[in-house]
């Protein structure tokens, strides 16, 4: 495989609270390669957001305890912050979940759209412009110039994530971190703004991180996922194995809690019991076995490690680690 | 174009009536205009104001063309002429004209008023803005420091510090504005905590800008309406406290007219020249009324809800 483009290394984000430390990223560690599009899937509030977060170094409040963020042979965890300005928007773009809220209502969405060039490539207001509106073209807006000069609540939800992506890609970065970017929309708009996000990514080769909550978003989307829980990666490969034959138990109960078109019609869902862990006080051992089907005593004991398991996954599960298949009602 | 034609397809519906040409391009500031247009009340408040703004600029022309005396010029054979013929408002115990006094007060007055407004504005915001964006330890401090100013009964600081410095209009609206900016700043700190909230700004940090260029570039023009609103109403206020240090000796000091100082001189006078309290007297309640009037309808014009 080619060098990864970008590598996190046991990365550890904290953020201080009354009641004591939250680890809201606990030891992630993960790469991208250039061009690929990889999944991060979890529930709410697992540290998908504060790890691409802490990506670009805008955790705050939180805190990077330890960790690296290698980027093109830099670390990005001790860059200055000048440095950091310069990676972000240029080199590593991000969208953001709520469309509605991620464009400043004040400004003509051309001229957003163009804030990038003009920040970082130094570039005049009609320079800018211009590229704005053809990159509001590519990414689907139509007549761009009329809509370039339109403020952002005249555009729909839909197009106004259209706004943001074109936004994103206006300086070409090489890292597109998509969070959660079809949640707030609707399932048809959904489909329209990830098949944009394919396109973008073969037409321009942009690396993309997504991150969502929804299996089916990085089922079609991802050759690789990683899946989080409570602030570390419980299983990582590729997607069609992953969901084919989870090495995890916490994979394997979010798989089977999801409707799907080829199970018997009769059978019923299968929610996974109990509540996510509370991130101030952990459960000891690994995070998920006071819900999990298949725990052994030392679940509760050890932590497990992010080992391989199988020919293609990594699994951090003490139960698949000892070889024992994922089965049952 | 990226995406298949499908794509393009099921956005054109839609995307052809938003983006039809008939469509008047409505910007935020538009619909407040447009809104603020509607307003009768306020906008003959907010062109009175700017009715008595340009007879201030223009005081020397006024002088010279409509009443031919100068606010200074003393005639102790015309005292307490009442109103009509050559000084069409009268005079007072030197025998000044009234009218001129009155148009060169307003200088004074307005002046005062402006520049009050403008130094708390500026102060307020940007400790507010600070406060708000940065939040932590300078929030503590700056909005600590913001307490302790708000806490100083105001009429006794002015008092003193009319002792300690000659007021002058300059110094005057200084110290005014020294405690005017608190009241800005905590008003702004909570617009910037709320805008702070919304993904924009989180978007507009990770496209790369700098704190300074995302408070004054993308944050004010948000926090923009709520100092337009307390600007306006401002002035009323400032023009009342002017008005009451003037009455108690201890603003704009006489010979300069201003419409404060002219009202303390009638004062001994009324009983028998009455005109000397009612035409200051009135034209400060129709100022501050006017600022208070074009204040609300501003605030109407911006936040449609709050009506």
């Amino acid at each position: 495989m080619t060098q990864p483009l970008l590598e996190v290394q046991d990365l550890h984000t904290v953020f201080s609270t009354k009641e004591g430390w939250v680890k809201a990223v606990d030891g992630v560690s993960f790469e991208l390669h250039p061009g690929e599009t990889l999944g991060i899937v979890g529930e709410s509030g697992c540290g998908k957001s504060v790890t691409a977060l802490s990506i670009m170094r805008l955790q705050r409040p939180g805190f990077i305890k330890s960790g690296r963020v290698m980027f093109k042979g830099e670390d990005l965890t001790k860059a200055t912050e000048a440095e950091m300005r310069e990676v972000r928007g240029r080199e590593i773009a991000m969208i953001f979940q709520d469309p509605m809220t991620s464009l400043n209502p004040v400004f003509r969405t051309g001229w957003q759209v163009a804030e990038p060039l003009r920040l970082h490539h130094g570039w005049n207001a009609k320079k800018s412009l211009t590229s704005a509106i053809n990159m509001l073209g590519k990414v689907g807006i139509p007549s761009a110039v009329d809509r370039a000069e339109d403020y952002p609540h005249q555009f729909s939800g839909g197009m106004r994530q259209r706004v943001m992506i074109a936004m994103g890609l206006t300086t070409t970065p090489e890292v597109l971190i998509a969070d959660e970017p079809t949640t707030a929309l609707d399932v048809t708009i959904q489909a329209q703004i990830l098949d944009l996000l394919r396109h973008v990514n073969q037409e321009f080769g942009t690396a993309t991180i997504l991150i969502t909550h929804n299996l089916g978003v990085v089922a079609g989307m991802c050759k690789r996922i990683i899946v989080m829980y409570a602030g570390r990666i419980v299983e990582a490969g590729p997607t069609t194995d992953v969901f084919a034959h989870p090495k995890h138990p916490y994979t394997w109960a979010l798989l089977r809690s999801i409707p799907r078109l080829d199970a018997d019609r009769h059978e019923p869902l299968k929610p996974i019991d109990g509540l996510p862990p509370n991130l101030v006080d952990l459960p000891s051992g690994c995070a998920f076995h006071p819900r999990c089907a298949f725990k052994i005593e030392k679940c509760s004991r050890d932590v497990p490690a992010l080992e391989r398991v199988g020919d293609t996954q990594l699994s951090a599960c003490w139960v698949t680690q000892s070889g024992t298949e994922l089965k049952g009602a | 174009m990226i995406g298949p034609s499908r794509v393009a397809e099921l956005d054109m519906p839609g995307a052809a009536i938003e983006g039809a040409s008939t469509r008047p391009a409505q910007s935020y500031w538009n619909e407040s205009w447009e809104r603020l247009r509607a307003n009768r009340i306020g906008m003959a408040a907010g062109i009175l104001i700017l009715i008595f703004a340009l007879i201030a600029i223009l005081a020397p022309v006024f002088s010279a063309v409509l009443t031919h005396f100068q606010p200074q010029t003393i005639d102790l054979s015309q005292t307490f002429s009442p109103p009509g013929g050559k000084h069409l408002l009268g005079t007072d115990e030197l025998g000044r004209d009234t009218l001129t006094r009155l148009i060169w007060g307003a200088r004074v007055t307005l002046g005062v008023a402006l520049l009050t407004v403008a130094v708390s504005l500026t102060v307020g915001t940007a400790v507010g803005m600070m406060a708000g964006y940065y939040g932590g330890w300078l929030d503590d401090v700056l909005m600590r420091l913001v307490d302790t100013v708000l806490a100083i009964p105001a009429i006794f600081l002015f008092i003193l510090m009319s002792i300690l410095f000659r007021p002058t209009p300059v110094s005057l609206a200084l110290i005014i504005a020294s405690v005017g900016w608190g009241q800005v700043a905590r008003l702004v700190r909570g617009e910037v905590l709320s805008v702070k909230q919304r993904d924009f700004i989180l978007a507009t940090r990770s496209i790369g800008a700098r704190h300074l260029r995302l408070m004054l570039r993308h944050l004010l023009p948000n926090v923009l309406p709520v100092l337009i609103v307390a600007a306006s109403l401002g002035v009323g206020q400032i023009i009342l406290i002017e008005a009451a240090l003037d009455f108690l000796g201890l603003g704009i000091q006489p010979p300069t007219p201003s419409w404060g100082n002219q009202l303390t001189n009638a004062e001994s006078y009324f009983f028998h020249s009455i005109w000397l309290v009612n035409f200051p007297g009135l034209l400060i309640f129709v100022t501050v009324l006017a600022s208070n009037v074009f204040g609300n309808a501003i605030r109407d014009a911006f936040d449609p809800r709050l009506k």
